[in-house]
């Protein structure tokens, strides 16, 4: 387990290696100037000019200005940001609390919906509730997210009225940021209508939860399926079978771990996808997540925004993953061997 | 009375374009007690028949059998929930591939305790949870294993080969069984293992009374632990008698050919000449020869081979055959 640790946060520190050395390279690729796309001060003087080069190291060699960019990095420092002039880590750190609160619970709403669906139509293989699943699982996945977005607020927003069509929670409330993730916010609050604030922002949460969970959803429903009925077709469960178990005692006990350690991984690997779909939700449903924000920096050209947010965006995707990794490890005793833990 | 007693059991693979028949009109008969080997070479439809007899197959195969009959009761009559009950009471089974048998999630204790039978069981559900340790411990120390607090909590990957086979024998023993199936029980095992499991496994039958039926494609290997054997050829029935009259005069010419390719000790033959073999191979499902399938590579076939044989008796020695080789004895 120490070895399968130790190999992980070695993935981690050559991953966050190269993603710097990007980064730290698109200051030259987008056009103007180099210190000014890494600081973002698009209106300083020649004066502060020189103390920024100063200051980066600007006259040294490539190497010495990366190593210069990843300990401001390390500082918190990625610049000011050329749109409002506030500085990025300020900019992200106000907004990548709301990504996180609806990415993650967009992830889990999937699994718990599309694993479980899954499971049933592998059970069922060949038969009516099989093909309906799957059919619905390759409607479900074909739909374009931004189309879904803009027809679940015309539905359920407009014509029915039943749930908020923007935002994260009505301006009534007045929720003091503490982690910055709403939920756990209202409910550290001691505001006397925290209720009514936490069910206000559960109805902000709903349908921007489904249309970011609905194709992963989907993708966990085929995968799960797969994985069940390769399960299924094992030794074991004919050994099972053999003992004498019924079956709904074998699917219980035996094939419902072991189709879950094969879905787990792929989960990872889905949410790079869902992140992507939640950046889409957000500009759609003016959520004030980091997503919505990266898309308009890219929209007004603000090249210090868009590195700090690759950086941001792809650390948290990967630390998800990582945390993913460990889920599987405790479910499968295979990986936790050093031998297999690759 | 037979233990159990198979006449014409017949297993069809639905295919997208028409059914293969793997298992042609198979006979088996058990005695109380009796250790019988089933022996053919691979894809003769060994495991298959045993399969068919727990009932473990999935619904990609068709059997059917004029009679099925499980200590004097028939069970064809009854429905298939019916008859898995009486099967997974009385027979259990265990695989060609120990580790791929045991759930590798699970540690062999779990998957022990699951198998102990709950009428064995008294009291309450927490009382008969100590009940369910202690049986699966007292499960581990009747197949030989010792270290029960490290086997307990091991995974299958955590363990060797033979001591997973010792462990599905653990828990075929689970449900004090009249019956067991062992299927290959020690492929792809060393054979000081082999020995081990072989030995077990007859204690097991003289002890407790066990009735076995053991597979294997290696006639050599099963003469010294079994009473009696059935061989078959491409899902075919050839030849059953008792382990005496197969081995020492062999009516059908299959039979006679494996026993002839076998190597011992006090053979008399010239260095380099080649082994007694018959040409060709086991045919494929999908070609495989009408009649007598072993008809296009049978030293004795004649015209009359391409019509399926009727079942011939000789002193309680079945043989499927034409032309048996009954004159070259006596």
């Amino acid at each position: 387990m120490f070895i399968f640790t130790l190999r992980r946060f070695n993935l981690f520190f050559f991953t966050m290696l190269l993603l710097t050395i990007l980064s730290f390279s698109l200051s030259f690729l987008f056009p103007g100037e180099q210190l000014v796309n890494l600081t973002g001060q698009i209106n300083a003087t020649p004066e502060q000019l020189a103390v920024l080069a100063n200051e980066y190291q600007h006259q040294a060699g490539f190497i010495t200005q990366y190593f210069n960019y990843v300990s401001h990095l390390f500082h918190g420092d990625m610049g000011y940001s050329m749109a409002s002039h506030l500085p990025v880590a300020t900019e992200i750190f106000n907004r990548l609390p709301a990504t996180i609160e609806l990415t993650s619970v967009a992830l889990l709403v999937a699994m718990f919906v599309g694993i479980p669906i899954g499971f049933f139509a592998a059970i069922y293989h060949r038969k009516t509730p099989d093909n309906i699943i799957l059919g619905v699982a390759m409607i479900g996945y074909s739909v374009p997210v931004f189309w879904l977005g803009i027809l679940a607020i015309l539905v359920f927003s407009i014509q029915l009225g039943w749930l908020p069509s923007a935002g994260q929670i009505s301006l009534l409330f007045e929720i003091e940021h503490v982690t910055g993730l709403q939920l756990i916010d209202i409910l550290l609050s001691d505001s006397p209508y925290k209720w009514q604030a936490f069910i206000d922002a559960t109805r902000h949460l709903i349908l921007p939860v489904i249309v970011v969970a609905l194709a992963p959803a989907t993708i966990f429903m085929r995968l799960a399926r797969t994985a069940m009925l390769e399960v299924l077709e094992t030794h074991y469960i004919k050994a099972a079978k053999a003992k004498g178990l019924t079956f709904w005692q074998i699917i219980y006990r035996h094939a419902m771990r072991n189709a879950f350690i094969k879905v787990i991984r792929d989960v990872g690997l889905q949410f790079a996808n869902l992140v992507t779909i939640a950046m889409v939700t957000e500009v759609i449903f003016s959520w004030p997540g980091i997503g919505r924000w990266l898309i308009e920096s890219i929209y007004q050209r603000d090249y210090t925004a868009i590195q700090g947010g690759l950086i941001v965006l792809s650390t948290f995707i990967f630390i998800v993953h990582i945390i993913i990794d460990f889920v599987y490890a405790a479910l499968n005793p295979l990986a936790r061997e050093p031998r297999h833990g690759a | 009375m037979n233990l159990i007693d198979i006449r014409n059991l017949s297993i069809e693979l639905q295919t997208a374009t028409k059914p293969i028949l793997a298992v042609d009109r198979v006979n088996l008969t058990m005695k109380e007690g009796e250790v019988r080997g089933l022996v053919g070479e691979s894809g003769s439809g060994k495991s298959l028949l045993a399969q068919a007899i727990v009932g473990v197959l999935d619904d990609k195969w068709k059997v059917d059998a004029d009679r099925f009959h499980w200590r004097g009761q028939d069970l064809m009559r009854l429905s298939p929930e019916e008859r898995k009950v009486i099967i997974s009471k009385d027979v259990a089974m265990i695989f060609q591939e120990p580790m791929a048998c045991l759930d590798p999630t699970t540690t062999i204790g779990e998957q022990l305790e699951e198998a102990v039978d709950t009428e064995q069981l008294t009291g309450f559900f927490w009382q008969k949870r100590q009940q369910r340790k202690q049986a699966a411990i007292t499960l581990l120390h009747k197949v030989g294993i010792k270290k029960h607090e490290v086997c307990v909590k091991s995974f299958p990957h955590q363990l060797t080969d033979a001591l997973c086979q010792r462990v599905m024998i653990a828990m075929a023993l689970a449900r004090r069984p009249i019956l067991l199936i062992a299927d290959e029980p020690t492929a792809a095992m060393e054979s000081t293992n082999q020995g081990q499991i072989f030995r077990l496994l007859a204690s097991l039958n003289q002890l407790k009374n066990m009735s076995i039926l053991l597979i294997s494609h290696d006639l050599e290997n099963v003469t010294h632990w079994t009473n009696s054997i059935t061989v078959m050829y491409s899902g075919q029935f050839v030849e059953a008698g008792t382990t005496e009259q197969i081995f020492s005069q062999p009516y059908h010419p299959y039979t006679r050919a494996l026993v002839d390719s076998s190597p011992k000790a006090n053979m008399q033959i010239p260095s380099k000449s080649r082994l007694m073999t018959l040409p060709g191979s086991i045919p494929v499902l999908q070609h495989l020869p009408i009649g007598c399938r072993l008809g296009p590579r049978c030293p004795r076939a004649q015209q009359k081979c391409v019509r399926a044989p009727k079942i011939k008796n000789f002193h309680s020695q079945q043989v499927s055959c034409h032309f048996p080789l009954k004159d070259n004895y006596s």
